[in-house]
Order: C-alpha cells, then structure tokens, then sequence
C-alpha cells in the first residue's frame, strides 16, 4: 500500500516536471534587441495575449549584438540586427529559415522591404524598422541652404556639428561626396577619403551615436548627421528642427527580426514576429519611435502629422542606397577614424 | 603602501600554523584564481590569436596584434592617455593635499563630518554626476548662465567637449580616491615633528618638503596608484565630457571589443596596459621603499 502511494506520488511529480518543462518550452522567449525601440505597451500586450513571457535584453549597436550573440553565453530566440549584421549572419549560416504559414501578417509588409539586399530569397529577415541618415538642421540658427554632406561640413559651421558616433556612416559620407558607390570600401578608396574627413573631423563638436539629439536639443550644436529617427523625435519636439537627405547620396537601413540557428523557443518568436506584423502594433511603435515603418497597412492607421515628418518619411523620389556586410575592411575603417582623431 | 611581507611571529596555533594559514587564505586564492588569474589568461591566450570575418577569435598563433600595439598612431594614443591621467593626478594632489590636511588636523567631530562631505558624491551613481556636470558646462549650461548674467562675458564659452572638460571630469571622479589615503596618512603626522623642524631652523617650504612630505608619502603613493591608474583607462568621461573628439585608450579598448569586433587586437591592448600598470605599481614601491 505505502509502495504504490509513493509510486503514485512518483509518477505525478514526474507527470508536473514533464509539463512545467514543456510549459517553460512553449511559454518564454529571449529577445535580444535594440535598446529604445520596442514600446512596453508592446511586449505587455504579447505577453497577456499568449502568456509567453519576453525576457528582453538590449544592446545599443549592431556590432554589440553580433559580439555578444557570438560569445554564446545566452541562446537568443529572437534578434533584432541591421540588414548588413544580418547578411553577414546568412552569409555564415546563422539564422534559421522562417516559416511562413506561423506569419500570416506577413503580407501587411510594402514589397519594396521585401526581397532586400542582405536577404534576397527573403528565407530569414522580416523588417522590424526602417531609417536614412540625413541631416538635421537648427533652421533658427543656420540661415545659409543645407542641401548636402559639403555644405554641412562648411568651414563656416565649424564648432557647431554633431554626427554619429560611426566610422562606416563617416566613410560613407566621405565616399559619396567622392562619387564612390558606398559599398567599396577599398584601401585605395578608403585613403582617398582621408584627407576629406581630417578636414571634416577638425569641424566636428562631438560624436555620439547613441543621442545625438540631446545635444541639438540643447543648443550645443546646430547641425548634425544623424540617424533619422533621432530626427524624427527632434521633427516632433519642434518644427525648427529641418532634415535633408544628402543630395551627394543617401542610404536607408533596415532593423530585421531573425531567429537565429539552436533557438530554443521558434514557434514563441514566430508567434512574437506575426504580433509585430500586426498593423495595430505596428502603429503603436510608430507612435513612439517615428522611424520608417515597412507595414503598408500599419502606415494606413498613422495620422497625417506623422506620416508628414520628413525624418520618418522623406519624400525623396531617389532609391535609397543599403550598407552590405563587409569583411575585413571593416577593421580599416576603425583604424582610419581612430587615427584620424588621434592627430585632430 | 607596503609591500606584503608576513611578520616572523609566535606561532600561535599549535604545531600546523601554515596549514591554517592557507586555510583561512583559501577564500581570496580562489577568488584570485577565478577572477584575476583566469580571466587573465584568456586575455593573453586572445592576444595572441587572429579574427575571422565575423570577429570570432581564430585560435592560430599571431605575433601580428603586438606588432600593431606599437605602431605610432598607437603609441601616441597610450601617450596622450596616460599623459591626461599624469595632469590628472597633479591636479588631484595639488588639490586634495591641502584638503586632506585640513581635515586631519581638524577636531575629531569636524574631521568626520568633512570626510562625510568627501564621501557624499559616492552616494551617487558615476555617470549621473558626469550628466550633472554636462548640464554645468554645456553651452546653455548653469556655468555661462552665471557668467553671462553677470556680465563677465558676452557670448557663451565653449566649455563642453573640450580636453579641459574632460580634465575638470576626471579630477573631479577621482579626487575623493586621492584625498582619502592622503587623509589617513596627515591624520597619523604628530603635530610636535612639525613644530621640531621649525625649532630647528627650516622654514615653512623646508618643513614642508622634509618632514610633512615624507611622513604622508605612503598616503600620496597610493592616492597616485588609485588615481593613475584607472584615469589611464577612462573612456565614459572622455566620450561624455570630451565628445569622443580625442580617442584614449580605453576608448581604443573599449572600440575593439564592440564597434570594431577585433577582440584579438584589443586584448593585446589590454596586455600591455596591465604591464604599464604592473611598471607604475613598481616604481611606486621603490619610492615608497627608499623614503623612510
């Protein structure tokens, strides 16, 4: 009698380990994104929907999250890199296909951010956000036309300029003032743009990527190259705040969703990527951070105020450049910035 | 700052004293071990290997990541940082030294509550304060508000994102680190060996330099190796404060680990950086051991 009592209470306990197992399994998903960009309102609504909980961890550039994602210390069951981190994770096989029947809202997606560069079979990536980087001009301030990369990097506005903290979107300002397509970085062409950028950097206040509205904000500098959400945000504090595409050439990247390879939660991150595709979620992140939303349906929910900020959408016919993942010749691109501050 | 050396004692713990000797060490050796030794090899192990195209470290043997530690741009770089972290700490020493003995020589209910005040940033998170001192300097900021409003200038001075900003940031993160030590050295100097110099005939620079100097250097030394140090591999106040115009190499470190995904090059960075560290450590032992 005691023997089968203990075998019974065995054989539950065993029974609720297996299901709180499989509960654990089904019911969590690590997020591993961009810091400032997926709303609370977001993750609280997935969360009391499916009853998955997000553990969201963040990272504050794309090269931090490869770095860490490569480390290896957590599995992440859901990334969220710039299209050319995210070439460079298909390129070595890092990322696992999606599947298509869990992301009915697929479809909500505008074909241009589809099928783009860095996934073009479109097997991997969903986009997430969408942004340029332009400039920003103080129109209070600056009273001389911006029309491009020369004229912000004008002697006259020396002292007055904030541009990211980014040696490849440097370079790749410098190469477009040269005629260069934006993807050879070659070490002829990287040594031709340096003279270019020692000139630009003895103009320069400060480099930050990570806010470099604050310092525009607070009246330290009047012009800035930047990223266009952080334009947008400016756009929506005050109107003074004008935001041009260079008209030497502009790019746009994207930030993708991406399961990547050993994932131990894929149907949690497909059912989190079908949430996002949701043109109602989709607006709401557009609410708070006004970057370019890829969701034809979602930009139907916006309202015209926002769809009239010029950061968020720049009405610019050209097509848009896309950074492609370099190999090597990212470490040149290091050195070069580094040296060239060094002897600023 | 002396050197660790065990006083030949009574053995007080019967026939094994060793034994237990190292059984209470065990805690810090582990923890040595853990967290100092090991890490530590990892970094000398990745200092010596390669990168791939992602910036995954390739274990093939490279003396390459050395070889660049040494190139000019480099070298000017570790020689403008620890040249920033030498102004540093002069500056902190010209400054905490008088502090510190004031405050020795207060009475004891004053000397605590002055070191209260001196402990008072601590209660505070580091980069809170450099953000309080971005509102201070910055164009619109507290400092040209006050200068302009009285008149002392017309335009506002560009403070922020100067080398002089990040200076002022640095003294002011470390200046506690070198007051303290100061602080417990004055506080031990017996009034009567001051007096005595004076009995004798030195005046006040020479009572100064002979007697007070000596008798608070062990304080000064390790105010200068907690100062030194870290200011060598500060990289926050330097992007905060200095608007990541002028690259330090913490800055340089930091960059390889992330931005620049070379964790190889920044690990023989940090190689030579500890060795820097062990060649200052030295030389303040010698001084400290040659004064008496």
């Amino acid at each position: 009698m005691i023997h089968r009592n203990l075998r019974l209470v065995l054989g539950a306990f065993t029974a609720l380990t297996l299901s709180l197992a499989v509960r654990a399994a089904d019911k969590e998903l690590n997020l591993f994104a961009w810091s400032e960009y997926i709303p609370q309102a977001v993750l609280d609504g997935f969360t009391k929907e499916t009853g998955i909980k997000v553990n969201y961890e963040t990272f504050a550039s794309g090269e931090e999250m490869l770095a860490k994602m490569l480390a290896g210390g957590t599995i992440y069951d859901l990334i969220q890199p710039p299209d050319y981190i995210a070439e460079a994770l298909i390129k070595n096989n890092l990322l696992l296909p999606l599947d298509y029947k869990k992301l009915p809202g697929f479809k909500n997606l505008l074909p241009q951010f589809t099928r783009m560069p860095h996934d073009p079979e479109q097997k991997y990536t969903v986009p997430y956000m969408a942004s340029t980087v332009g400039i920003v001009v103080n129109t209070e301030k600056v009273k001389q036309p911006i029309a491009g990369i020369v004229d912000l990097f004008s002697p006259k506005n020396k002292g007055r300029i904030v541009v990211v903290d980014d040696g490849r979107e440097l370079v790749t300002a410098a190469l477009y003032v040269l005629g260069y397509p934006l993807n050879e970085i070659t070490p002829k062409n990287l040594k031709e743009t340096r003279p270019l950028l020692a000139k630009w950097f003895k103009l320069i206040k400060l480099f930050d990527s990570d806010s470099p509205k604050t310092a525009l904000l607070n009246g330290d500098v009047d012009l800035g190259l930047v990223w266009g959400g952080e334009a947008a945000l400016l756009w929506q504090e005050n109107k003074k705040f004008a935001y041009v595409l260079p008209k030497e050439g502009a790019h746009q990247f994207v930030d993708i969703l991406a399961i990547p390879k050993g994932a131990k939660h894929s149907a949690a991150a497909h059912a989190f990527i079908d949430y996002i595709l949701r043109p109602n979620v989709s607006a709401t992140i557009s609410k708070e951070f006004p970057y370019t939303n890829p969701n034809g349906e979602a930009r139907k929910l916006l309202t015209p105020e926002q769809l009239a900020n010029p950061a968020s959408y720049p009405k610019d016919p050209r097509k848009l450049d896309t950074f492609r993942h370099l190999g090597d010749t990212g470490a040149l691109i290091d050195e070069l910035v580094t040296d060239l501050k060094n002897s600023n | 700052m002396q050197p660790l050396a065990l006083p030949e004692r009574e053995n007080l713990h019967g026939r094994r004293p060793r034994l237990w000797g190292w059984l209470l060490l065990t805690p810090l050796v582990l923890w040595l071990f853990a967290f100092v030794v090991v890490p530590m090899g990892v970094v000398v192990v990745y200092s010596f290997c390669q990168r791939d195209d992602l910036g995954r470290v390739v274990f093939s043997f490279s003396w390459e990541n050395y070889a660049r530690v040494f190139e000019p741009i480099y070298l000017r770089i570790l020689g403008r940082s620890v040249g920033f972290a030498a102004l540093t700490t002069v500056l902190c020493i010209a400054i905490g030294f008088p502090v510190a003995w004031y405050i020795a020589r207060r009475s004891e209910r004053a000397r605590n509550r002055l070191l209260l005040l001196v402990m008072v940033p601590f209660w505070t998170s580091f980069l809170i304060r450099t953000y309080a001192w971005i509102a201070i300097l910055k164009d619109e900021g507290l400092l040209n508000g006050l200068l302009q409003y009285a008149h002392l200038i017309s335009a506002p001075l560009p403070l922020l994102y100067t080398p002089g900003a990040v200076v002022v940031g640095l003294v002011y993160a470390y200046l506690p680190f070198m007051i303290l030590p100061i602080y417990a050295s004055a506080e031990k100097v017996d009034n009567a060996l001051v007096e005595a110099a004076y009995d004798l005939g030195a005046g006040p620079i020479r009572a100064f330099s002979e007697v007070i100097v000596p008798l608070t250097w062990p304080g000064i030394a390790a105010g200068i190796l907690l100062v030194f140090v870290p200011a060598i591999g500060m990289f926050a106040i330097t992007d905060l404060m200095g608007g990541a115009q002028v690259p330090m190499i913490g800055n340089v470190i930091q960059n390889q680990f992330f931005r620049a995904r070379n964790w190889p090059f920044g690990a023989a960075l940090g190689v030579v950086f500890t060795l820097l560290f062990v060649v200052a450590y030295a030389w303040v032992q010698r001084r400290s051991s040659r004064t008496p």
